[in-house]
Formats: structure tokens, sequence, C-alpha cells
């Protein structure tokens, strides 16, 4: 009896410490979401106002036909995917080591930061112009110095996806840099213990010990990195534009190209849902990994 | 009692003085300002009779509004009138203004508008007709503010079905900026015609030694590559409209897709694909390119010792002569509309400050007379071009700057250079996407535009 | 002895060649910051050349000053992120370790709502804060950053709440400290790293946003990415002063991080790998 009473306080502590959260939440997101996906049922163009009315599935209808859609998702999943694993692998790679070898330790922790402080519009001009111009930035004459020629990075359709790839990668790997050292900090040592004396190797002791017990965090990060990875906005921009031609137009900046440069914002929100829709299939899909035990 | 009035007579003395002292700057200013009025004064209209109001203006960060601004005090005191700008980046002012004027709320009471978007303002009832604010003899003294001294061109852009919707503030046209030593040590002339132009880039072209023949515009945009490509199409006598619809398809295009395309290829550096106008003018200003074509009030960055290695040797023309025989610049301007969304009050209030803006005597206060070491140079009206004030800040710029912006702006400039109608935004993009497509070799230029065509005309189907 | 020297080595070697690729963009951001725009645009990129302190001093004086920008940036992000974590830090720890009804339902729903994309919100927020009053003023900004830092930081700090081992909550408990009591002494400090480290994303990721800051933010609100443009204009890129400004922008946070690194050091020490004792 005392247990029950006990779970019915415990059930009425934890709404308390959540309902703010989630009350702000609801109050905040439930509209706007209701407005996106009215929109995206509507002919809403600014440039034809004569037009609008409602649409239907038509937006969507649409989609299906539109090449340029189809070749964003395509370059959303791999943009998506290519950074996310880059970023996760070489940030946990980076927090094991941090762990195993002390020197230097501060001062990568402190380097780890800079990237993702500086702010992605300035990140993105910066690399366009000042790094990796062909002629004119510094990278170009450090390769040709090098003797590996010169490449036009940002100007050339397939190389301009890998730049843009690089850039936000760099610029969002210390997350996972810092987010995994700070778990894999607070891990049980004992476990660790137990494994030595067992004559573990390392490469076991992870496998076996740390990645089941990190494989929460990791996924967490996981999703939020695709979160921001399908998000990305400011640095492309400023860096390409979606160029060279459309090359590097993901689906967050094709969705931006309609409803705020074309002004076809019922289509505009149909690509947005899109999206949306998208990135909780996967994320549905990822939380289901979480549950390690 | 004696001793009482002179203490009261001490003390009133000693608050007057310190009253005076902690007005003293107001007072400075106040009087500095209003002697400085004389000149609006003349106009024989009630600068005050929207006394009282607060305006918004939205417009990006620039040295020509930064000017403006500095000098707006004296119009807060002319008309009683206050002023707040909103600096908006110029990636993001159109599309902020226009969801002030979607949602009707009437935020920006008049911001700096891109000429092309007029016909969706228009069609959408957002901005007011000028004619009902300059054809008011209580708002406007026409003998003194002389509408039609402003550049009749960019009046003419800003216009829909013949009303003028937004009053030009700074403008430009495009012209050849080329290196006259460069030009002069081979015997070269400005171009004259586009097989010249490459005459003259592959003269000059010596990557080698970093210096390349000529780049105009790459970068992806509806401003950007799309605001030189309608010149050359224009120039090869191609026609936006056939049978009243748009066709972006023709042979004209194609041949003017092809010889941007090859001037680009050939005598650009491979980082032209990325560079808008200030890439260009910084690769001009470290001696790296022979000819760009582009505006000419570029010339200020070109002649900033800050920066700039090429001092002395520049020289400017008007474009040259294409297959058709035409020479077409761009047409470029800043303008200001009304907010329908306003109260009455707030109009009147919001066209007295685009009266005084646009006025002569505020463009020259905003360029000649300006304090400080940028002085505009993209002035509203033919007369100030013409002016001897003018001559002498041009004098510094480079050679034929002056006779060849003029020229250019009397006789090169065609209201119908880029297809004006509501769907710009959208056509403009596709567009610029389809010339960069080409200009990279992700597809042949007549691909690249047949592919827009049918994206446009679906476009337009709605 | 010798294989494990040269996997120390090698381990090093590739951890100071990340340190270069990640500073290096950075340090060439800070020399250009110091360069007169001539020495900028210069080729071969110029690495000796005659420091300037010219930038700075434009950037925090004159008419195309930051510092309002920077005490704009300031308000926002300082708010969000103590919002930000009043709110989280609770509700992490319900579904992290209580017994909260609907507890996976609700969890995954707080995750998606990180999912709406942001370009398919501007509008709406846009219209619902003109609605009432609150576009260009900071608590219209900060209520719609909250909605993106939320789930955000929930979610990182469930992670950290539930690598907490569950016998020293019970311990709390048996203390009669209460259920508050055991999470404010018990599990909070157990937890610094983690809540440090979000607290130092919850700040930069509000520091640096820009879409949602110029669309929403006007004469009163303009934050620093918004101020940048100041540099950044259509005749024109003054990247001295740009990449100057970009520096002043990129202080504060790098500040915030190293006060955090603090606390996460800490966890290091007490969980080291190489068999460090509990404390």
């Amino acid at each position: 009896m005392p247990a029950q009473r006990a779970g019915r306080g415990e059930r009425r502590f934890a709404l308390a410490l959540f309902l703010p959260a989630f009350l702000l939440l609801v109050a905040t997101t439930t509209l706007p979401l209701i407005y996106l996906v009215w929109s995206s049922t509507q002919k809403l163009d600014l440039s034809m106002p004569w037009l609008s009315g409602f649409a239907g599935l038509d937006n969507y209808a649409q989609l299906g036909g539109d090449a340029r859609f189809w070749q964003s998702l395509r370059l959303t999943f791999v943009y998506t995917s290519v950074t996310v694993v880059l970023q996760v692998a070489i940030g946990l790679g980076l927090a094991l080591l941090v762990m195993q070898v002390r020197a230097g330790q501060a001062l990568l922790r402190v380097a780890a930061i800079l990237p993702i402080v500086l702010a992605p519009v300035v990140a993105g001009l910066f690399w366009r112009s000042l790094v990796l111009a062909p002629d004119f930035g510094i990278l170009d004459f450090l390769t040709r110095a090098a003797g590996l020629g010169s490449y036009n990075w940002l100007g050339d359709p397939q190389l301009a996806l890998i730049s843009v790839i690089a850039i936000h990668t760099w610029q969002w790997t210390p997350f996972a840099f810092l987010v995994l050292l700070a778990s894999l900090a607070a891990l049980p040592p004992d476990l660790y213990e137990a494994a030595r004396l067992d004559r573990a190797g390392p490469w076991r002791r992870f496998w076996h010990i740390t990645l089941p017990l990190l494989r929460p965090a990791i996924v967490i990060v996981v999703i939020l990195r695709m979160v921001t990875a399908l998000a990305a906005f400011a640095a492309i921009f400023a860096a390409t534009g979606g160029g060279p031609g459309s090359a590097t137009e993901i689906l967050n900046l094709y969705a931006y190209r309609l409803s705020f440069t074309e002004l076809n914002i019922g289509y505009g929100s149909a690509v947005a849902t899109v999206l949306l829709l998208i990135t909780l299939a996967v994320a549905f899909l990822l939380f289901g990994l979480r549950r390690s035990r | 009692m004696d001793h009482k009035d002179s203490r009261r007579r001490v003390r009133r003395r000693m608050l007057a003085g310190a009253a005076a002292l902690a007005g003293a700057p107001w007072i400075a200013r106040f009087a500095h300002a209003q002697a400085n009025l004389g000149a609006y004064q003349q106009a024989r209209v009630n600068w005050r009779q929207a006394e009282g109001e607060t305006i918004t203006v939205a417009v990006i960060p620039a040295g020509y509004f930064n000017a403006l601004e500095a000098i707006t005090p004296e119009f807060e005191a002319l008309a009683g009138v206050k002023v707040r700008y909103d600096k908006v980046p110029p990636g993001q002012i159109r599309q902020k203004a226009i969801l002030d004027l979607t949602a009707r709320s009437g935020t920006y009471a008049t911001h700096a508008a891109d000429p092309m978007y007029y016909d969706l303002y228009v069609s959408n009832k957002w901005v007011e007709p000028i004619e009902n604010y300059l054809g008011d003899a209580k708002l406007t003294d026409a003998a003194w503010y002389r509408p039609n001294d402003i550049i009749p061109a960019w009046r003419g852009a800003n216009s829909v079905g013949g009303k003028l919707y937004g009053v030009p503030f700074d403008g430009e046209s495009t012209l050849q900026v080329y290196r006259k030593d460069l030009y002069d040590a081979k015997g070269l002339k400005p171009a004259e015609s586009f097989a010249d132009v490459m005459k003259n880039a592959a003269a000059v072209h010596d990557p080698a030694n970093r210096v390349w023949g000529a780049g105009v515009r790459g970068f992806k945009g509806a401003g950007q590559n799309m605001y030189i490509y309608p010149s050359i199409f224009r120039a090869f006598g191609g026609q936006w409209t056939s049978g009243g619809a748009l066709r972006v398809n023709g042979p004209e295009a194609v041949a003017a897709l092809e010889w941007y395309v090859e001037l680009q290829s050939k005598y650009a550096p491979p980082a032209v694909r990325n560079w808008n106008w200030p890439d260009l003018a910084d690769a001009f200003s470290q001696g790296t390119l022979g000819l760009y074509i582009d505006a000419n009030t570029s010339a200020s960055v070109l002649v900033n010792p800050e920066r700039s290695r090429v001092l002395g040797k520049i020289g400017y023309a008007r474009w040259p002569k294409g297959p058709s025989g035409k020479r077409v610049s761009s047409i470029w301007n800043w303008g200001f509309p009304i907010n329908a969304a306003l109260s009455e009050k707030a109009k009147r209030a919001t066209w007295l400050y685009i009266a005084w803006a646009t006025s002569a005597e505020t463009q020259a206060r905003t360029s000649w007379k300006a304090a400080g070491p940028v002085k505009r140079l993209g002035l509203n009206r033919l007369s100030l071009w013409q002016s001897k004030e003018f001559a002498a800040l041009a004098a510094g710029l480079g050679a034929n700057f002056l006779p060849a912006s003029i020229e250019s702006m009397q006789n090169d400039l065609d209201v119908d250079w880029r297809p004006r109608m509501p769907q710009w935004p959208a056509v403009g993009e596709t567009m610029a996407t389809a010339i960069q497509a080409a200009l990279v070799g992700q597809q042949k230029p007549k691909e690249a535009l047949d592919e827009a065509q049918a994206r446009i005309a679906q476009l337009l189907k709605g | 002895m010798k294989p494990s020297l040269l996997r120390s080595t090698l381990l090093l070697a590739v951890a100071v060649a990340m340190m270069l690729v990640w500073v290096f963009p950075v340090a060439w951001g800070l020399l250009t910051s110091l360069k007169t725009e001539r020495d900028v645009l210069a080729y071969p990129p110029t690495v000796v050349f005659e420091p300037t302190a010219a930038n700075y001093a434009d950037i925090f004086s004159g008419s195309a000053s930051i510092v309002p920008n920077l005490v704009s940036s300031f308000i926002v992000s300082g708010l969000t992120t103590v919002l930000t974590m009043l709110f989280a830090i609770p509700a992490a720890y319900a579904l992290a370790r209580l017994e909260l009804p609907w507890k996976r339902g609700a969890g995954f729903w707080v995750l998606a709502t990180q999912m709406l994309p942001p370009v398919g919100l501007v509008i709406p927020y846009f219209l619902l804060l003109r609605k009432i009053g609150w576009t260009d003023t900071y608590q219209g900004l900060v209520l719609v950053y909250l909605t993106f830092a939320l789930p955000f930081a929930i979610w990182l700090l469930v992670s950290y709440f539930e690598e907490i081992p569950r016998e020293m909550e019970e311990a709390a408990l048996l203390d009669r400290a209460g259920r508050l009591g055991a999470l404010w002494h018990v599990i909070l400090p157990q937890a610094k790293g983690g809540i440090a480290v979000t607290v130092v994303f919850v700040f930069l990721n509000s520091w640096n946003e820009f879409l949602f800051a110029v669309v929403l933010g006007g004469n009163t609100v303009r934050t620093v990415t918004v101020a940048m443009f100041n540099f950044i204009s259509l005749e024109q890129t003054q990247w001295a002063r740009l990449a100057a400004a970009a520096m002043a922008g990129m202080a504060p946070v790098i500040v915030l991080g190293l006060i955090a690194q603090k606390h996460i050091v800490k966890g290091l020490t007490v969980g080291a790998v190489k068999g460090g004792g509990r404390r």
C-alpha cells in the first residue's frame, strides 16, 4: 500500500515537473503547425493573388512531378546522412581519444568550441570568398603550393556538395565531441575495472561496455544533428545560395526559395510539410533504437 | 526686501543659466537644423501638416542610406515627424517588406523597394499611387520639387500601367569598367561591339600573371547574374514576350547565353561563378581583372585608397552595341513607395519624408555636401548629374566616368529590359538558375533555357 | 611498451591535426581582423603584415558600432537560456527518472516539436507575434527561441540524467530529503557536466540564430548576427571589419564555454577510464 501511494505521489511530482515545459511547447507550436499544414492545402501565391483559394492536395500532387523537388530530396538525403555520420564518428572518436591521451586535452576542448561559435552567416561568407575561392582563397593557395592543383570547390557542381558538407561538418562536429565527452565522463568507472580484470582488450571494452552505455546519448546526438542538418540554412545560403545551378539546394533551401523568393507560399508550405514528415519518420525510427535496456 | 529680491533675481538667473547649459546642445542642433532648412522652406508646402507622426523606414545597410540617415534630424526638425530606420540585410529586405505588406500591419511606412517588385505590390494593392500625392498642391510644390527632373527611365521602371508607385531615391546604370593602363599599353579602345569585348579580353588575358581578361556577375540570383544577362539578351535583339506569352528560350536568348558562357569560361577566373558585384569590384581593385561590366556607382569603391591598387588606371565606357545595334544598360533604383495600410495622416507624413529625401537639395546634401569621406554617386536627378559640383566630385573617379554615365542614362535605358510582371520574383530566380547551370556546364545553354521555359510556363499557369 | 607509445603518439598526431583543421579558419578570421583591407585582398595571402587595431575601433565606436547589437544578443540569449533551463531541467528529470504517465508518447512528442522546419514557421510566427504586438520585442523573440531550445535542452539533459546511477537517487530519497531535495542536492550536482554543456549550446544556438532574428526583430531588437551586415553591403564587403565583428561576436560565447568547461573537467577527473576510483 505504501508503494501504491508512493507511485501516485511520484506520478504527481513527475507531472508537476513536466507540465510547465509541455504546456509552453503546446502553446507555441500548435498554432504554427496548424497554419503550416493549412497553408499547404491552399493556393497561396503572392505574385498571383487572383488565384488564391482552397487547393486540397494539389500542392502535394504537384510535388510528385517536380523534378527539382526530387533532386532536392536526394541531395538532402546525401547531405544529411553523410554529415551526421561524419560528425558522430569523428566526434565520438575524438572524445574517446581525449579520455585516453591527457596531453593537450584542455587545448583541444577550447579549440573544439571555436567553429560552432562562429556565426553560420559569417562562416559561409568566409569559406566562399576567403578560403575556397580558386585563385583568390587560401585553400587554393595551399593546394597549389603542395602541388595538388587548383579546384573550384564551390563552383563545380559535384565538388560544391562535398564542400558544403565539409563546411557543415567542420562547424558542427564539436557539438558531438563535447556532448559525448561529457557523457563518457559520467560513465560509472567500476564497469571498466571489472572488464580490465577480465583481461578484455580496449576494443572489446569499447564495443561491449562503452558503446551500449553510450547508445542513448549517441541516438539523441544523431537525432539532434539530423534536425540541424535538415534545417541548415544560413551557411549554405551565404556560401552558394543553393548553387551552382541547384547542386546544393537541399529541401530546406528549396522550401525557402519557394515561399520567400518565388512567393508561392502554398507550395513552399507543402515542401516544408513533407520535410517535417520525413524528419518525424526518421526520428521515430531512430528513437526506437534508444532503448538499450 | 531688497535682499530677498536680489536673491530671487540671482536664483532666477542661475536657473536660466543652468537651463541654457543643459539645453545648449539641443538648442545648437535645433538652431543649426533651422538654419539649414531655408532651402526646404522655400517650397510652398506646409511641411508640418503631419506633425507628431512617427514613421519607420526599412532600408539596407549601404553608404547612400547611411548618408540619408545622418541628415534625417533635419527632416525631423522640418516636419515634426519622427523617423526610425530599420536596417535589414539586402538578402532579406524584400521578404521582410512583403511580410509586412501582406499582413497589412503598417509597420514600415516606406521601404527601399526593388523596382521589379512594383507589379507584385500593385496587384496585391499594397501601395498607394504616388500621383495622389504628387498632384496634390497642398502636399507638393511642383515648381520646387520638379518631379520631371527625376530620371525618366527610373520613374518608368517604378510605374505600373503608367502610374508611378515609388519615387526613385538612388540608382545606377551598368557600364564597362576597364583598366585604362592595360588597354592603352596594347592600343585598345573600349569595346564598341560584343565581338570587341572578346578581342579586348583576349588581348589583356594573362592568368599566369594573375590578370584575367574580363568577368561579369556569376552568382545565381534574380538580382545577381540575372541583372547582367538581360542587357546581353536585349542587345542581341531578344524580346521577352512572343505572341503575348513570356518566351525565354528563343534564338536570341540562346545566342546571348552562349556569349555570356563563352566570355566567362574563356576570360574570367573560375571563381566568377560565385561572384557578385562586390567580388568583381574587389578583384578589379586588386588589379586582377581587365574589364568588368557592372554598376557605375562602384566607382567610389574602386578609388578607395584603403583597398584599391588601381588608382588612376580606371576607365569607363557604355555597354557595347549588340548584334541588333542596341546598347542596353540596366535599370536599377531604390525607390520609396507608400504603404497602403497606413492611416491618412501617416501616409501624408510618409509622402513628406519621401519628397524630402528625393528632393534636389537632399540629394546634394548626401552627395557632395555630405560630411565624411563617402559621397553618394547614384543621384536621382539628371540636373544634378550635369551640375558642376557633381562634375568636380566625379573628376577623380576615372576616365570618362561622367560622360559614359550620363549618356548611358539618357540613351541606353530600356524600361522593358527585364520582364515586368507580378510573377517576376519566381521568373527571375528560374532564369538565374538556368544561366548558372549553363555557366558551370551542367547543361547546354539551349537545354537550360528550354527547361527554364517549361518551368516558367508551369509557374504562370498557377 | 613500444606499441602503446606508438599508439599514443599516433593518437596525439590525429588530435593535433583535428585541432588545426578546426582552428585554422577561425585563426584566419582573427588574422584578417587585424589586417587593413588591402592586406586582406592581397595574394598570395599574407601571414606577415603590419597589424592594426583600427577595425576593432571601428566596430566598437562610430556609426557602425555593434555594441548595442551585442547588448541585444546578450539579452535575447541570456533570457532564452535562463528560461529554457528553468523549464527543461525539471521536465528532463521527469522524463528520465520518474513515473511520468504516457512517458514514451510525451517524450517523443517533445522531440517531435524539434522537427518543425524553421522555414515553415517564419510566416506563422510573424503573423502570430504581429497579432499580439510582440514583433520587434525581446519577449517575442525569446518566446520563439524557447520553442526551439526547450526540446533540444530537454533531450540533451535526459541523456545525462539517465546516466546517473539509480542507487544514488535511492540513497538520496532514503535520506528523507524529499524528492525535490533529492533533485536539488544530489542529482543536479551529479549532472553538472551535462548541464554545463546544455547551457552552452542553448546559449550558442540562440546567439547565432539568423532567420528569425531578421524577420521578427527590427529597430529595437537587432542581434549581432543581423549587425554583421553593417559590413556586408551591396557595394562592398568590408572583410577586415566583418572579421573583427565576427571575432567580437564569438568572444562572449567562448568565455561562456570556457567557464562551462570547468564543470566538464570535474566530471572527467572523476570518471577516468584508466581505473580512477569512485569519489
